[in-house]
């Protein structure tokens, strides 16, 4: 039972992360995984989008997204987040790219800075779960699908006609209910009339 | 868990609220106040200063986890319900306006009073040294510990066990570290406090002093490698030389850059502030009753003896 450590204050990350880290096969340790995922989050800096093994591109996500997040909250006067960017970094050159590009585009962001797609496998060939791990407002063109202007396909028109066939059908439904409604109080309404005439004479 | 007290706890409760309906309407009224008056000027502020009013406001909130950190949950997923963890924050509050749980911090003078089930219709009070505080919820603990009688004594309370009558704070400050197990392998003057001492009193509105003490430890053998730990708080150790290099080997540099390592052992500011300004407005208003009952307090002055 251990208490939270309160010295530190960390923003929320913006994805679901995981329970708890990896251990990778390595010779050399927790030292040598830390070295290990600094290549792919520097690569990750540098190139904004990569393809690797999807275990990797997991880990390294959590990194890169509190480097990123780290440096949003402090800038870069505070002297342990650039030591921390410091370390992460491996080309050094790519620091000012951190703090002068990527914390502007991602000041006003309420989502998570980067993307992680998983990559289909190709059959036959390697076994391993590859992704594509990716900053998102990256200059590449997108990799997902853009379903927004997929409405002309022959299935959607389709689509789209009979939705509005049945969406007719059910107005007409309903305005002839309305009316048969209101028929059946006007006629309450005169035969009510005619029973007070009856009473008052 | 409370069953016994309460009766106690309800008439405390419907006092507490005559006590404050007077105070609290008038202040809430002048934030009011201060609040459409902020509003107003911050429209004509342009909106970095905006932004840093917020920040300042929301900071107050979360400066919170140093008095209260046993009011953040166990950072450990497994272990984390949110439904009980706000029945566990209720009952806290609850258990808080039976018994006053002062601000301390490791490195305070803590006196207790207790029961104990042994001894019926009497109390134990133990003065000593907090060296430790643990766990988190209802299970939150803390260590003191003291020299008697040339004998070291350590007692580990639950700072909401209902069997807790009182806990004073004789002396607030912190010390270099953040846990004090050393004080077990240093020379028992470090550890040796007079039982009947006086409370000392801070001066309104400081700061919690930082004690820098440094403690002399006693010779070889020792409970823990004390020199592997980057202790602060003790004097140079004079060990030879290789243990040092051997503590060197070991050292974990990278851990400091492990940022998810750092994520996972801390609540997020975000969870931090709901949490807190969830229980915010009770600790408030038992703070605002203590300092009333605190003022009610008649002095009486000591008649003189023949």
């Amino acid at each position: 039972m251990n208490q939270a450590d309160v010295s530190k204050l960390v923003s929320q990350l913006k994805f679901r992360v995981n329970p708890r880290l990896r251990k990778f096969r390595n010779s050399g340790g927790p030292e040598e995984r830390l070295n290990w995922l600094r290549k792919t989050v520097t690569a990750l800096i540098k190139h904004e989008r990569i393809e690797l093994n999807y275990p990797r591109a997991d880990e390294a996500r959590m990194y890169a997204e509190r480097l990123i997040s780290d440096a949003i909250r402090y800038g870069d006067c505070h002297k342990t987040t650039m030591d921390v960017a410091d370390y992460w970094i491996v080309e050094k050159q790519l620091i000012h790219k951190l703090f002068k590009v990527l914390v502007p585009r991602y000041e006003h962001y309420n989502v998570a800075y980067t993307r992680l797609i998983k990559v289909p496998r190709v059959y036959p060939g390697d076994t391993l779960p590859k992704a594509v791990l990716e900053l998102k407002g990256n200059p590449y063109p997108s990799l997902l699908p853009d379903t927004s202007t997929n409405r002309g396909i022959i299935h959607n028109v389709l689509l789209d006609e009979a939705k509005k066939a049945y969406r007719q059908q059910k107005y007409a439904e309903i305005a002839a209910k309305i009316d048969a409604a209101e028929e059946k109080f006007s006629d309450l309404k005169i035969s009510g009339k005619d029973e007070k005439n009856v009473s008052s004479l | 868990m409370f069953s016994s007290l309460y009766p106690f706890y309800m008439v405390f409760r419907v006092k507490m609220f005559l006590n404050i309906r007077n105070g609290l309407s008038v202040a809430t009224n002048s934030s009011k106040v201060i609040r459409q008056l902020c509003t107003k000027a911050a429209a004509f502020e342009n909106v970095t200063n905006n932004k840093q009013s917020n920040e300042s406001s929301k900071n107050n909130v979360v400066d919170y986890r140093h008095i209260y950190p046993e009011f953040l949950p166990d950072p450990k997923p497994e272990f984390r319900n949110v439904l009980r963890e706000k029945l566990e924050r209720s009952d806290m509050i609850a258990r808080r306006t039976q018994i006053q749980i002062p601000e301390f911090y490791v490195g305070s003078i803590l006196a207790v009073t207790s029961s104990d089930k042994h001894t019926p219709g009497k109390n134990n009070r133990f003065v000593g040294i907090c060296i430790d505080r643990e766990g988190c919820g209802l299970r939150a603990t803390f260590i003191l510990r003291n020299v008697i009688e040339q004998q070291g004594v350590e007692v580990k309370f639950e700072l909401y066990d209902p069997t807790l009558h009182k806990i004073e704070v004789l002396r607030l400050e912190k010390r270099l570290d953040d846990k004090l197990f050393y004080l077990r392998d240093a020379l028992p003057q470090y550890s040796t406090f007079d039982p009947n001492m006086e409370p000392e009193l801070l001066p309104g509105g400081s700061t919690v002093p930082v004690n820098n003490l440094k403690v002399k430890l006693k010779p070889k053998p020792w409970l823990e490698r004390w020199e592997r730990q980057n202790l602060q708080g003790v004097e140079d150790l004079g060990l030879p030389e290789k243990f040092y290099i051997r503590a060197k080997e070991l050292e974990k540099p990278w851990e400091k850059y492990d940022l998810m390592k750092d994520y996972m052992k801390t609540i997020p500011e975000e969870e931090q502030t709901e949490i807190f300004s969830e229980v915010q407005s009770h600790l408030h208003k038992l703070e605002v009753t203590r300092k009333q009952m605190k003022r009610k307090r008649v002095f009486v002055k000591p008649s003189k003896l023949a």
